[in-house]
């Protein structure tokens, strides 16, 4: 069991660190739409974030065992494909998780 | 909610709000129950998987601190890497901000609550929609999450044990976040320069791969002036 307590911090600091993101535009918005910068970054960041937090779950993944990392890139293309096709997000992240999953205990590395 | 101004005219009924919420329950209670059920399972208790889902109620970064906990890592710690999932978030309210009137609590909660979906959902509705109405539709949504949540919590803690790869359910959540960015994409640049940043990173120093990627990404895309520039 861990530590309640610790849990209780992290989730205290984790919800404001979220709720401070949120409110931010709220804020300064007249300072954030002012700035060229801002607007670069604004366009540049999510799909970089994105792309990096992806390669960086997958190359953990891909490391705790010994068959990696072809599950995780076939997990990764079957989920990219079905949500392109489908745009539908629960159907894209279930099939690829259980895909995963499948992988991971049928072959076990 | 007495206080709400005066052109919060004929808000639609809870019913109607339900409706629209169907989309995002669909997505919401079974991804809330993944987080609930690895939640208990990697150690922790039930009631703690709720408020975290009450107090901090984003999908990516619950998803994310259950490995972090279970391996002990330092609130600041937790707290940075939350700090860089959810920084899309910023540019979110930008976007909403002329259609939530100022000082009310029903604003405050929406901007709390504001989440992908959430978001999704509000920028859909009609520009004339109260904001009465899209606190509600954005607390209906919570609502979901928080049932999800209980569901997943409550099974985990009867089955015995994990489904190994079951943690994949984060690493596919940013797969289809990144195909939504592609979608919306105005410039490729970000889409091929982040992960050869990573690459690089991964590469020199395989402990901070991902910070040293992250203000790689920053440096680049500060320096980069892409195709869509001249539309801000």
């Amino acid at each position: 069991m861990i530590d309640a307590g610790y849990v209780l911090g992290a989730i205290l600091a984790m919800g404001l660190t979220t709720l401070a993101l949120r409110a931010l535009p709220f804020f300064a918005a007249r300072w954030l739409q002012r700035h060229a910068l801002v607007a670069r970054l604004g366009r540049f960041l999510p799909p970089a974030i994105m792309c990096l937090l992806l390669a960086h779950s997958v190359v953990g993944s891909a490391r705790s065992h010994a068959a990696g990392p072809w599950p995780e890139l076939a997990a990764v293309i079957l989920v990219v494909l079905l949500q392109w096709r489908s745009a539908n997000v629960l159907l894209s992240i279930f099939t690829g998780t259980a895909a995963y999953v499948l992988m991971r205990n049928a072959w076990p590395g | 909610m007495s206080s709400a101004p005066a052109r919060d005219r004929a808000p639609l009924g809870p019913a109607s709000a339900l409706s629209l919420t169907a989309p995002v329950a669909m997505g919401y209670v079974p991804l809330g129950a993944v987080f609930g059920y690895l939640f208990v399972q990697a150690g922790g208790p039930w009631w703690l998987a709720l408020l975290a889902s009450l107090i901090v109620y984003a999908g990516a970064a619950q998803f994310m601190m259950v490995p972090m906990l279970a391996a002990g890592l330092p609130a600041g710690t937790i707290a940075l890497a939350t700090l860089v999932i959810n920084l899309r978030h910023v540019f979110y309210g930008l976007s909403l901000l002329e259609r939530l009137p100022r000082a009310s609590p029903a604003r405050w909660y929406t901007v709390f609550a504001l989440t992908d979906e959430t978001y999704s959902l509000l920028t859909t509705i009609a520009q004339a929609a109260p904001a009465r109405q899209m606190a509600l539709i954005a607390a209906i949504n919570q609502g979901w999450w928080l049932l999800g949540t209980a569901i997943g919590a409550l099974l985990g803690a009867r089955l015995p044990s994990a489904l190994e790869g079951l943690d994949f359910v984060l690493a596919a959540l940013f797969a289809v976040l990144a195909v939504e960015q592609w979608r919306r994409r105005q410039d490729i640049t970000p889409f091929w320069a982040a992960p050869l940043a990573y690459a690089f990173a991964l590469a020199l120093a395989p402990g901070h791969a991902l910070a040293i990627a992250i203000f790689a990404s920053i440096a680049i895309g500060a320096l980069v002036r892409g195709h869509g520039a001249a539309s801000g």
